[in-house]
């Protein structure tokens, strides 16, 4: 289905995206660990903490952009009214609620915290105490370094009266008196002139500073603490030496304060120093905890959004998926069926669609079925009427026509689709070729509608016989009625002709039973009395007899004609030129002078005919006419053929009183006759023959007097002959 | 060689007066003098116990123009750290480089001591080729990173913490 398939396939998140996300959150996390490791100095690889600032800055600017991106989807998405973004709107905006609230809390009260806390470190006493250690330390120094002093300027008192070769000897005592860790004698320019150290002291002198030099040319005392090593403190007094005679020296005595002292003294000094680091940087401890808590709070509350939408989506996809489940099943599609991810209620909804999905295809599909069945059955009844010979009409119950079958129109010779939806009672007014049936059929429908009828109605116009039926359709929906009709003219002539055939039969079989032996018997009666008997008697009985014999002889041909009525022979059509079986009829009526006129057409067709009976119905209808003209003076009879596209054509006219109107419309009938002494049989038995022939026939009254019968037969052909013999097998069954 | 303005007064930030190359023994040695002022941020810092870290940044390289220079040669790159932290007990400022170190009452001696940059030997000369022209780079700055972070936190609003000469380049030809 078109709408809906990349609405499944449409995502807030594609997989990239997703990894993104995921990224983006560890990179955030590592980085709010590292920052929360900052103020603490133990660095774990960067020391650069504005690389850790802009790193963060990065992280949360993706996710921004992420989520931007995010909302900026959904919104596309809001305005085409995609099914599920209002959930998942909605959704997001919840979990934001739920992730911004606490954060928001846990923020505010963290940096009220923060600045509180940090600012209760430093506190007033602590920084007094801090610094009174410190001076204290610092005034513990001086002292020992003025008392060094002292012992160094009575030390370099008592040198200076020492001759040159005996300081060595007199530092090594006087540092022993004083108890001092190392005393040197140094010249002026650094040389080393006597050195006395104890056990503490190393193999070489402390080198003299620049400094104690200066200070010694202007006889001034040098006093100096140094950090020896770990947290020894070594004191330095450097003082002038003015011996009686020569150059100024200086003697420097180094003592190195008690460790125990020296590492208390560190202490203070560490501590103090490490307070004033933490002092100096408090504003940026405060910035520094400050922007890491910002961070976290939007790496949180980013994090969440991006979650948010994307569990959103999660939860919504489902839906989005069913929704397109269900339009698809609107628009008719029930192929869809969506995959059960999760065994939740989604899952178990989802299920339940897809059986719903399938049970819905399984009934329609059954449906289409039985409507295909349906379709099929009511496809093949109207074939079946269709093909019926029988006309159907179909009534609803207000008597309107509500269907026909083709052979219904072709019976009446009226178009009936033009009448459906028509009442019964104004088919009169649309189609008055029919209003003798519409009358039967309305007189029939109110005499008893319900009930099955049958009637017979006979058409003045066509002379047609139509047998009708009808019956209620009661079981139907909306009742109504259907009427089966059948043009029964051919049937009822066929039942007459029998039923004239036995008659024939048996007339003649009765009849000329008895014949031979009255003629006999008459004519023997003729014999024996004829002499004796005088002359007017005998005259009498001759006549008698003759009267008789004739009249049997008469009968004899009655009987006969009956008879071959009844029985006529098989016909066996062939190829046969009509023109010579007239031809030869014709020759047989040339001595009687009947004035016939020939008009034959010389390229007539042959015709598939039987030669002998063929010659019976020119002969039968040149008797008619020669009969019919008999009592009048100026008789004529004309015979033509002519061909009429695939028929031949006879024709035979005369001058007679032609047919009476009463037997124009029966004269095919046998025993229908205006002649005294006719048997009626002769335009029946023409009419039969050239039925036989598969031809028509046709009688009318010449507009001046006379009658006309024209005959048409089929012409033998390569195609027709065989396709008449046909036909006429099929007539015969 | 003149450079920048003369140190006769206390000055802010660091300045470069001189550098050259000396020839020695086996090469050449860098003899480079900095003017350098403490700005009192640094120095309140200082005093109340904040070590400093200097670093001396020094390069020769020999330009490849047609790659624009995106790919020079290298001839020999130094990086010489000092730290300045000043002793609150002893009242004296302390530089140290590696296990050297030495002691000073004021900061401006220990400023000029830091000041006085000699890399001995700074090139070797079997690592120099007599027909070429080379380019030197040198410069001595603060290492903010090697700040206590708070206070990284504080140099990143305030140019207080900022304390760099510019770059100084001059060709060398042996």
């Amino acid at each position: 289905m078109k709408g809906t398939i990349h609405v499944v396939r449409h995502s807030l998140l594609s997989r990239g995206m997703k990894y993104l996300i995921v990224l983006i959150l560890l990179l955030g996390a590592g980085m709010l660990y590292l920052l929360s490791t900052a103020s603490a100095n133990t660095t774990l690889f960067a020391t650069d903490v504005r690389l850790l600032l802009a790193l963060g800055l990065l992280i949360v600017l993706g996710l921004m952009a992420v989520v931007g991106y995010q909302l900026l989807a959904l919104r596309r998405r809001l305005r085409a009214r995609l099914f599920g973004s209002k959930l998942t709107l909605r959704l997001v905006l919840l979990f934001a609620l739920v992730a911004v609230l606490p954060g928001a809390l846990v923020y505010a009260v963290s940096v009220q915290f923060l600045s509180k806390s940090i600012e209760s470190w430093f506190d007033v006493r602590v920084d007094k105490a801090l610094e009174g250690g410190l001076s204290l330390a610092r005034t513990g120094l001086d002292n020992l370094l003025r008392d060094l002093t002292r012992k160094a300027e009575s030390m370099a008192v008592t040198l200076s009266d020492v001759p040159r070769p005996q300081t060595l000897q007199a530092l090594d005592r006087l540092r022993e008196q004083a108890a001092v860790q190392e005393a040197t004698v140094f010249a002026t320019d650094g040389t080393v002139v006597a050195f006395s150290g104890n056990e503490q002291a190393g193999l070489m002198p402390m080198s003299l500073p620049a400094a104690a030099v200066r200070q010694v040319l202007l006889q001034q005392p040098y006093r100096s603490v140094d950090q020896g090593p770990a947290d020894a403190l070594l004191l330095r007094v450097v003082v002038p030496l003015n011996p009686a005679e020569g150059q100024t020296r200086a003697l420097q005595l180094v003592q190195a304060v008690a460790p125990s002292l020296a590492r208390d003294m560190s202490t203070v000094q560490t501590m103090y120093q490490d307070y004033q680091e933490i002092s100096l940087a408090r504003g940026g401890l405060k910035r520094l905890y400050g922007l890491s808590l910002t961070l976290a709070l939007l790496l949180a509350l980013l994090s969440a959004l991006v979650l948010a939408i994307l569990f959103s989506e999660r939860l919504t996809a489902p839906l989005v998926l069913l929704a397109a489940g269900t339009r698809a099943i609107a628009q008719g599609d029930f192929s869809l069926r969506h995959p059960v991810r999760s065994h939740d209620e989604l899952g178990v909804l989802t299920e339940s669609f897809n059986t719903m999905t399938r049970q819905l295809a399984d009934a329609r599909a059954a449906a289409l079925r039985n409507h295909e069945e349906l379709e099929a059955a009511n496809a093949y009844l109207q074939t079946v009427l269709a093909k019926l010979s029988a006309g159907v009409l179909a009534f609803d119950a207000e008597h309107r026509l509500r269907s026909a079958n083709p052979s219904a129109s072709e019976i009446l010779h009226v178009e009936l689709d033009a009448l459906i939806g028509i009442p019964i009672d104004e088919w009169s007014a649309r189609q008055p070729d029919i209003a003798e049936v519409a009358q039967g059929l309305q007189d029939a429908i109110l005499r008893g509608e319900s009930q099955p009828w049958e009637k017979q109605l006979e058409l003045s116009g066509s002379g047609k016989v139509l047998l009708m039926r009808g019956s209620g359709l009661q079981g139907g929906v909306d009742g109504g009625f259907v009427v089966v009709f059948d043009d029964i003219t051919r049937l009822l002539q066929a039942q007459r002709y029998a039923a004239w055939g036995e008659v024939a039969r048996r007339l003649a079989h009765e009849i000329k039973n008895p014949l031979t032996p009255i003629q006999l018997s008459a004519e023997r009666l003729e014999h024996r009395l004829v002499d004796k008997l005088d002359g007017q008697d005998a005259q009498v009985l001759v006549r008698s007899t003759q009267t008789i014999v004739k009249q049997v002889a008469q009968l004899k041909g009655m009987v006969d004609a009956f008879s071959q009525y009844a029985r006529t022979p098989e016909t066996r059509l062939q190829p046969l030129d009509l023109n010579q079986v007239v031809r030869e009829v014709l020759a047989l009526y040339e001595a009687q002078r009947l004035g016939i006129s020939v008009d034959l057409q010389e390229d007539l067709q042959w015709i598939n005919g039987d030669p002998a009976r063929m010659r019976q119905v020119i002969h039968n209808l040149l008797q008619n006419a020669e009969q019919a003209t008999t009592d009048r003076d100026s008789r004529w009879i004309t015979v033509c053929t002519k061909q009429a596209d695939k028929m031949a054509m006879l024709r035979v006219s005369d001058n007679g009183p032609g047919f009476p109107p009463d037997i124009l419309a029966r004269a095919f009938e046998p025993y229908v006759t205006t002649k005294a002494k006719g048997t009626g049989l002769g335009l029946a038995i023409v009419k039969k023959i050239v039925e036989e022939h598969h031809g028509s026939i046709e009688i009318a009254n010449l507009p001046g007097g006379g009658a006309q019968v024209t005959v048409w037969l089929p012409v033998f052909g390569p195609n027709g002959g065989a396709v008449v013999a046909d036909n006429a097998k099929s007539v015969e069954l | 060689m003149l450079f920048g303005p003369l140190a006769c007064w206390a000055v802010e930030g660091i300045h470069i007066r001189s550098a050259d190359f000396v020839p020695v023994e086996n090469g050449y040695a860098l003899e480079a003098n900095f003017d350098i002022g403490l700005t009192t941020t640094l120095e309140d810092a200082l005093v109340r116990g904040l070590t400093l870290v200097f670093t001396t940044e020094f390069e020769l390289f020999y330009p490849r123009w047609w790659t624009f220079n995106v790919w020079d040669k290298t001839v020999t790159e130094r990086r010489i750290e000092h730290r300045l932290s000043y002793n609150a007990l002893t009242r004296q400022y302390r530089l140290s480089s590696g296990a050297l170190h030495q002691s000073f009452d004021t900061v401006n001696a220990a400023l000029a001591v830091l000041g006085r940059v000699r890399i001995n030997p700074a090139v070797r000369s079997k690592d120099l080729e007599d027909d070429k022209v080379y380019t030197a780079v040198l410069r001595l700055h603060l290492d903010k990173a090697r700040l206590p972070k708070p206070l990284q936190v504080d140099a990143l609003a305030s140019h207080d913490w900022d304390l760099s000469s510019d770059w100084y380049r001059w060709t060398f030809r042996p």
